[in-house]
């Protein structure tokens, strides 16, 4: 029973998402006049789809929309983690030293003054 | 190649009575003097500067060849730094020696960047300017040292390869010792054969001044620590027959006047003191 309830809980979800066939369609529309178990399940799948639509500005939207990074929170998210390694490579430059420049950047330079 | 400048330094400058003077600043970051002094010398006197920090020693040979009316000052440095800590807590040094020269006029001063040449501001450097003029007899090698900072470990010192040596010989048997022989002598001359009398009897040797064996030690051989040392080469002289000499041995040590003890064949024992020659 319940092996028979999963399955037709993933054709809710893929008949959500305008996967199936006509053929399935039918199938599933026959199973759910008789499951009520079911066809509760598919008026909860609708109402978190409808909840998420809203969240995404778009309550009318005939499909869940895609989640949308901005350019402008990407950009920031890249200059917060710059900082954070930035401001890291400078604490343990303090504490343990840096690999240094060259060898001979490390050597005696006689200048004339 | 240290040798071979130190004895063109000196050829340079074997005019009479030249004696050359190093004048030395040791200053931090923001023009702040940590120590001052001068070491000076006859013709060849070379310059050996030191310095230690927590993290780091820094040793270095000034020599200088003349050029009509500018000089090139060469150095030679040993330096060790702190790089870092193992995983047991011990420090880690990073030991490096290398060479540098620069010519400038007699007069001139020459920055020496001791951590490297300055990006922006240096942390540490010294003034090094020369000077040469007339000794009017003054043989002898001079140092002072001001040490403005007394945190700070720094020294500097004159080094000079003795052209010649006083070297005083005794025999010694048992409780006998006979009256000192002296010897003026110089590094690197043919063998002189000396006579010393013990107890009525006389002995022969042939003896040579010569300079050691380069130092097995970088350090040493860079900073010209053993300049001051030279070897007795001892020689029983070829008796009637069979005509070889017989080498007796070698002994070395420092113009200190310390007595050193060679065994002779016959039961003698030879004692060599090494002191630098008088009216230096």
């Amino acid at each position: 029973m319940s092996d028979g309830h999963e399955t037709w809980l993933k054709q809710i979800d893929a008949e959500l998402d305008g996967e199936l066939s006509l053929l399935e369609r039918a199938a599933l529309a026959k199973h759910l006049a008789a499951c009520s178990h079911c066809s509760g399940a598919r008026a909860s799948q609708l109402e978190v789809r409808v909840a998420v639509a809203r969240s995404a500005g778009d309550p009318h939207a005939r499909v869940v929309p895609r989640p949308i990074i901005r350019g402008r929170a990407l950009a920031f998210w890249v200059v917060v983690a710059i900082g954070l390694g930035v401001a890291g490579g400078w604490l343990a430059h303090g504490r343990w030293g840096g690999p240094g420049g060259s060898l001979e950047d490390s050597r005696a330079a006689i200048v004339v003054h | 190649m240290l040798g071979a400048v130190a004895s063109l330094a000196a050829a340079a400058l074997q005019g009479p009575g030249t004696r050359v003077t190093y004048r030395v600043r040791v200053v931090e970051q923001g023009d702040r003097e940590l120590a001052r002094g001068a070491v000076s010398g006859p013709a060849g006197t070379d310059l050996r500067f030191a310095l230690k920090t927590d993290s780091a020693d820094i040793e270095a040979l000034f020599q200088i060849v003349p050029q009509g009316d500018s000089v090139i000052v060469a150095a030679e440095f040993f330096t060790k730094r702190l790089a870092g800590r193992s995983r047991r807590g011990l420090a880690l040094w990073e030991q490096d020696s290398y060479r540098r020269a620069v010519r400038l006029a007699w007069g001139d001063t020459a920055r020496v960047h001791l951590f490297g040449r300055p990006r922006g501001a240096s942390r540490l450097w010294i003034e090094l300017a020369l000077e040469r003029g007339f000794s009017g007899g003054e043989g002898r090698p001079a140092e002072e040292l001001q040490v403005v900072d007394a945190a700070s470990d720094i020294r500097l010192e004159a080094v000079v390869r003795p052209r010649r040596a006083r070297v005083v010989l005794n025999l010694v048997r048992a409780d006998t010792v006979s009256g000192p022989r002296g010897f003026d002598l110089v590094p690197d001359a043919p063998a002189r054969r000396v006579q010393l009398a013990m107890a009525g009897r006389r002995t022969n040797l042939e003896i040579a001044l010569t300079r050691p064996e380069p130092s097995p030690s970088a350090r040493d051989r860079v900073l010209a620590l053993d300049a001051d040392v030279v070897c007795l080469r001892v020689v029983a002289p070829p008796p009637p027959s069979p005509d070889v000499a017989q080498p007796v041995g070698v002994v070395c040590g420092r113009l200190n006047d310390v007595a050193r003890r060679l065994p002779l064949p016959g039961g003698d024992t030879l004692v060599a003191t090494f002191t630098w020659p008088s009216g230096r």
